[in-house]
């Protein structure tokens, strides 16, 4: 564990330096937010790891900001540090695709199986691209994102019964 | 082993149904009683949380949370309710700061309590699975006299809590804490001085703290390598009171492989762990002020509609660090985005490179040692 | 033409259906007689007084329906001791202190549905539960229950010059019955609780079986009884004390209950050899483990701790049931102190500590009786 403390505004400096592509914008006293572009993210990641050898990757994950338009955020926090970096990385298209990370930080390779399957994002070089949670019948159906309506429409298939209508407020439904 | 061997190799599904697999499968790959592969399999608990969250306003979102897991119910609901309040700047009053500090770690030695019993019931150690959880039962009373029920508390609040202690609620707590504390030593003494356990937990699943990190592992099974990571001293929180108490982050002692851990040291850590939760909680009950509001007036308005921004909230949980991830729209009812990181996604994923080359009764010991549970990787 | 007179055969027909009555009459009562006479035989056999005694000694006490209560008093004590133990009651609710919940429990469970899986071999798969609960029974025809044995007019059942071999001939096959109901029930994880049973036996047998021939030498004979009567002035417990403590940990081993359950390890290997076994089948093999515990208790009894020999104004079984009681006990004690040890483990234990704590007090014995005959002999009441 490094025994001297850097501060989250001396990494980000160190990053920028390293990768002019990138874009920071502070959060907190001691957490910072990077944008990195989609081709940067294995370098910044790389350089991440060798900066803060106590790097713990904490969760990645989508949004769905619609029009096709994705986030993919990265959350790191080292605690010799007390630094919490938050790497995000805005992709566009029907299926988007980005590399993965999971050989530099193996935390990862859970998250992004979750993130391609219910978001659709692509990870390059991933070792074990199956379904996590879902189950098959969900394959391709991208749940997390802003188009997959929680409708009603497959409630025959469960078996149960619809629920009754509510009433409406100010007296009995006629 | 040479690859030849491969060829007596016998799938074993480690399937949701067993009686130690409490919601999740591991495909396992044996040439005789050794473990070859493991391929754990999530997946069978997934309620889809996090598209729930999209849906519930902002005073209903904790009470998802806590299903994700009950054992810890208070301290997985609080990240919702740390994200709200710093998104709606929500200031929480004195009184309720010190109440979630005591619920928050009452929480904390439920999940001890429960994960002993239940690691012993694996082990084969039913006297000691039944002991602790004779001790479980006078937390869960302390519990259902405050909330009312055993295991869903529901006690967060953006804002403060819900219900307030009364004399009824703080006998409760004194009887479960003291009675932990009494039993303790001798607990400890059988279940440490018994020469089976040594012999099954002494050398299992070791690794050590950087390939812990690596995997994302937090809490206790890192402790136990001897290294202090606890978010309570690290990103303290405004909204709770460690910091009026004097306390040392718990972590053991440990002479035999130091920055490694087995699992005789992950008992012993969780041992520290309730044991300073219980610390806390008696520093705390006496400065409890006497009346004063449990909840911020203002917190239910503001909590109704959130201004547009992110905010993340986190905790330190029973068995690591649990956060929540939250985006609002401006002037929305409920989450845009909310995203939920248990702390035992790392667990799962340290199965696969710890159990190869162990033997398949030691495969039990591996995770039940690191505490997993599925509901917080399938949320 | 030949006469035919109507009204003779009109006149014969009535002694011809007298005859027809007659000739049924004695078919009848030909069977009855028969009849009678085998239950004249039967019982004759019965109750000629040696037959009966004989007889109620076997099947009434101290034979087959005693021990079937035993075996049912035995497993509500193990439940209310494990559950003192454990910090609670055991059963309450049925009968008072519970008594009457294992008849609940066995009336439930032999209603229960049987399933058959379908990989499992049908029919060795319902012979084996029983021929498991028979084959452990049996021995207890030669536990010597009393002093004086049967044929003299005492209450012990039945005597072999050999009877000891021929006890652990039939418990070395209860390892063998368990590996085939694993691997007859088609699953693979009965398959390694089958295994782990076969293991079990590699390891425990042999200290279990040399434990006792140091008995056996003192006795000078390989029969229960006279294995027994040989302590009528000091136990072998007081001469052989570490083989009493092989004999019962290796005991231990051999039923397979904690620590040495790996073959039932129910968090590894879901009940092991047992998993697939419901119903009737499932109430055979559970009763056929407490029967073994039940079997080694009265074999420590009779081979070390004098049998019926005991407090002499006391009838020989009172004595023997009064030791059995404390060494079950015991039993169940050791058993819920301690936790499941790992199939290697288990034979790393046995193999380099129980089988040479064994044999060193059989040495030790032997030493004595070559060179102190003076001292060891007077007290086995030899000249």
């Amino acid at each position: 564990m490094s025994e001297t403390k850097t501060s989250a505004s001396t990494i980000g400096r160190q990053i920028i330096n390293k990768y002019p592509d990138v874009q920071s914008q502070p959060l907190e006293d001691n957490k910072i937010e990077l944008i990195v572009p989609g081709e940067k993210i294995r370098d910044v990641i790389t350089m991440i790891d060798e900066l803060l050898d106590d790097a713990l990757p904490e969760s990645a994950f989508g949004i769905d900001l619609e029009n096709d338009q994705y986030n993919l955020i990265y959350i790191f926090w080292s605690y010799t540090n007390r630094i919490l970096l938050q790497l995000r990385v805005a992709l566009e298209g029907e299926k988007p695709e980005i590399d993965s990370v999971c050989d530099i930080f193996p935390g990862f390779e859970w998250h992004e199986r979750e993130a391609r399957e219910m978001f659709g994002i692509e990870f390059r070089n991933h070792p074990d691209p199956r379904l996590l949670l879902l189950p098959d019948e969900l394959d391709g159906a991208y749940p997390m994102r802003k188009r997959f309506k929680t409708d009603q429409s497959r409630l025959q298939e469960t078996g149960i019964k619809p629920p009754k209508p509510r009433p409406k407020p100010g007296g009995e439904d006629k | 082993m040479s690859p030849d061997i491969l060829e007596d190799a016998m799938e074993l599904w480690f399937g949701p149904q067993h009686v130690s697999a409490h919601g999740w499968a591991a495909k396992l790959t044996l040439v005789g009683d050794y473990v070859v592969e493991c391929d754990p399999n999530a997946g069978y608990f997934h309620r889809s949380a996090e598209k729930v969250l999209e849906f519930k306003n902002f005073r209903q979102g904790a009470l998802v949370l806590e299903r994700m897991c009950m054992l810890e119910a208070f301290l997985a609901e609080y990240p919702y309710v740390a994200a709200v309040e710093k998104l709606a700047e929500i200031e929480v009053p004195e009184r309720a700061k010190i109440m979630r500090t005591i619920m928050m770690e009452l929480s904390r030695l439920h999940s001890v309590q429960f994960w002993w019993g239940q690691f012993n019931a694996e082990l084969g150690f039913f006297t000691m699975a039944l002991w602790p959880w004779v001790d479980r039962e006078y937390t869960l009373d302390a519990f259902e006299e405050l909330t009312g029920s055993r295991h869903t508390v529901s006690y967060a609040s953006p804002g403060g809590v819900k219900y307030d202690f009364t004399d009824k609620v703080l006998t409760q707590i004194n009887r479960a804490v003291n009675r932990f504390e009494d039993r303790l030593p001798k607990f400890r003494d059988m279940q440490m001085g018994s020469p089976t356990f040594r012999a099954r937990t002494k050398d299992i699943g070791l690794y050590d703290v950087k390939q812990g990190l690596k995997w994302g592992l937090s809490g206790p099974p890192i402790k136990a390598c001897g290294v202090p990571m606890d978010l309570r001293k690290d990103d303290p929180d405004p909204n709770l009171a460690y910091d009026m108490v004097d306390w040392e982050v718990p972590i053991i002692e440990n002479s035999e492989h130091p920055g490694q851990s087995d699992a005789l040291d992950r008992m012993e850590q969780r041992f520290k762990e309730a044991e300073v939760a219980v610390e806390i909680i008696k520093q705390l009950l006496p400065q409890l002020p006497d009346s004063g509001p449990i909840i911020n007036p203002k917190a239910r308005g503001k909590a109704n509609r959130l201004p547009e921004g992110e905010a993340y909230g986190r905790v330190e949980g029973a068995r690591g660090i649990t956060t929540l991830w939250l985006k609002t729209q401006e002037k929305a009812q409920t989450a845009y985005r909310a995203k939920i990181r248990g702390p035992c996604i790392a667990s799962y994923y340290a199965l696969k490179d710890l159990v190869p080359g162990a033997k398949f009764a030691d495969f039990i010991v591996i995770f039940g040692s690191l505490d997993p549970y599925p509901g917080w990787w399938d949320r | 033409m030949l006469q035919f007179d109507f009204f003779t055969w009109l006149a014969g027909i009535p002694d011809w259906i007298y005859g027809i009555i007659q000739w049924l009459f004695s078919i009848v009562s030909g069977i009855f007689y028969w009849i009678w006479g085998i239950i004249e035989y039967l019982w004759a056999t019965v109750f000629l007084p040696a037959n009966f005694f004989f007889l109620f000694r076997a099947i009434l006490f101290p034979g087959l329906v005693f021990v079937i209560l035993a075996l049912i008093w035995a497993v509500w004590f193990t439940r209310k001791l494990w559950g003192r133990i454990q910090d609670r009651r055991g059963p309450v609710h049925l009968g008072k202190y519970g008594g009457l919940q294992l008849f609940a429990d066995a009336i439930k469970l032999i209603s229960k549905e049987t399933i058959i899986p379908d990989n499992a071999k049908r029919w060795m798969f319902r012979l084996l539960p029983g021929l498991l609960l028979v084959v452990v029974l049996l021995p207890f025809a030669f536990i010597p229950w009393d002093t004086v044995s049967a044929v003299n007019g005492g209450w012990a059942i039945a005597d072999l010059s050999v009877s000891l071999v021929l006890v652990f001939a039939f418990l070395t096959a209860v390892p063998v019955i368990s590996l085939l109901a694993g691997w007859v029930s088609g699953s693979k994880y009965t398959l390694i609780g089958g295994f782990r049973a076969a293991n079990n036996q590699f390891a425990a047998e042999i200290p279990m079986i040399i434990s006792t021939v140091g008995a056996v030498f003192l006795a000078r004979s390989l029969s229960l009884f006279d294995i027994a009567m040989a302590q009528t002035n000091v136990w072998f417990a007081i001469l052989l004390p570490i083989n009493l403590a092989t004999f019962l940990l290796a005991a231990i081993a051999s039923v397979g209950i904690f620590p040495f359950d790996a073959p039932v390890a129910d968090s590894e290997i879901i009940f092991g050899w047992r998993t697939e076994y419901t119903g009737i089948h499932f109430t055979l093999t559970y009763f056929a483990e407490f029967a073994e515990q039940m079997l080694y208790s009265a074999l420590i009894v009779a081979l070390f701790l004098g049998g019926p020999n005991g407090l002499p104004f006391l009838p020989g079984p009172v004595n023997f049931i009064i030791k059995f009681l404390i060494v079950f006990f015991f039993f169940v004690l050791v058993s819920s102190s301690f936790q499941r040890l790992r199939q290697d483990q288990i034979v790393h234990y046995c193999w380099k500590y129980l089988l040479p704590l064994a044999m060193l007090n059989i040495i030790i014995v032997m030493l004595a009786v070559v060179y102190l005959p003076g001292l060891i002999l007077p007290l086995l009441g030899v000249g």
